[in-house]
């Protein structure tokens, strides 16, 4: 049981971990029923299962400037995650790309309407 | 080394496994935006399978490759979503969502993204969800472009249902009249 033998364990149970992320996320595409539903589904090999691979990579990879590229690639996705999640899932509420009766409480549809009811401002979902 | 190949096949398999699912959504998804974010988990999971192949041999050649799916991946979904919301797959989504529900007349819609009945409880039916969504989108896509607002405004909804916007016309239609 040498300290490689464990690295390569760890970067294994890493990589299984990614692997089951992105299964997650291709059975919440699946079975959930409606966009947003489906976006929170979408996230998670963004976020956990790319780091779990990359720190898998990093593990079998054994060098600090590849390491830092990989994390680089992260980080990128890290902050680009959410400003795709907020235009797709603005562009999904504004053209009621949801089920309204699968919410539990629509917080945003009375600051819709309360906005929509001034003129000038951009219209949004319900004014009629 | 065998604990590592084991891993590396299960993982490689659990990846396909969620790019068939995602491949699935795309082909079966009811609107672009399902479409949109299935593509993008497509993409992820691509750079995964890179990411997964560099671990198991060690190698540094896809990293590169890596960087630019995730930079794809944001640049589509962003793109496509503002497309999505100006304006042309409301037309596609109409006669897409028409041919689901004639499929699906008999059960219960599943997958049918629309409102059944809308919060604020204005008539909302199954084709009409679809018209306000192309008006309040067209009205925002054309305050975005200074000049066009009010020819785009009416000429938008003539074109789509001339019954529907008999009555969202009423309080409507006078709202892009006045600044002109």
């Amino acid at each position: 049981m040498t300290i490689d033998s464990i690295l390569d364990g760890i970067a294994a149970l890493f990589m299984v971990i990614g692997g089951l992320m992105s299964l997650a996320a291709g059975l919440g595409l699946v079975r959930f029923p409606d966009l947003h539903s489906r976006m929170h589904a979408a996230t998670k090999p963004q976020v956990l299962g790319l780091l779990m691979l990359v720190l898998a990579a990093a593990l079998m990879w054994r060098s600090w400037p590849w390491v830092v590229i990989a994390l680089l690639a992260w980080g990128l996705m890290i902050l680009t995650a959410p400003v795709s999640a907020h235009v797709v899932g603005r562009a999904g509420y504004r053209t009621k790309h949801m089920r309204a009766d699968l919410l539990a409480e629509d917080e945003l549809a009375t600051a819709v309407d309360r906005l929509s009811r001034q003129r000038g401002v951009r219209r949004e979902v319900k004014d009629d | 080394m065998t604990l590592l190949d084991t891993a590396y096949w299960l993982t490689q398999f659990l990846l396909a496994l969620g790019v068939l699912c995602a491949v699935y959504r795309v082909y079966k998804g009811p609107s672009v935006l399902d479409r949109v974010i299935s593509v993008d988990v497509i993409l992820i999971i691509v750079g995964s399978v890179m990411l997964v192949e560099m671990a198991y041999h060690g190698s540094t050649d896809y990293i590169l490759f890596v960087l630019v799916t995730a930079v794809i991946g944001f640049l589509g979904a962003v793109a496509i979503a503002r497309y999505v919301a100006v304006r042309q797959p409301d037309a596609q989504d109409r006669a897409r969502r028409a041919q689901v529900e004639a499929e699906t007349l008999a059960g219960a819609p599943a997958s049918e993204p629309e409102t059944p009945e809308s919060p604020l409880g204005a008539g909302a039916q199954p084709h009409g969800g679809t018209l306000i969504n192309d008006e309040s989108t067209s009205w925002f896509a054309a305050l975005a472009r200074s000049g066009f607002v009010p020819s785009r405004k009416r000429d938008r909804p003539a074109e789509v249902q001339p019954d529907k916007d008999s009555d969202p016309g009423a309080e409507e239609r006078p709202e892009p009249g006045d600044p002109r």
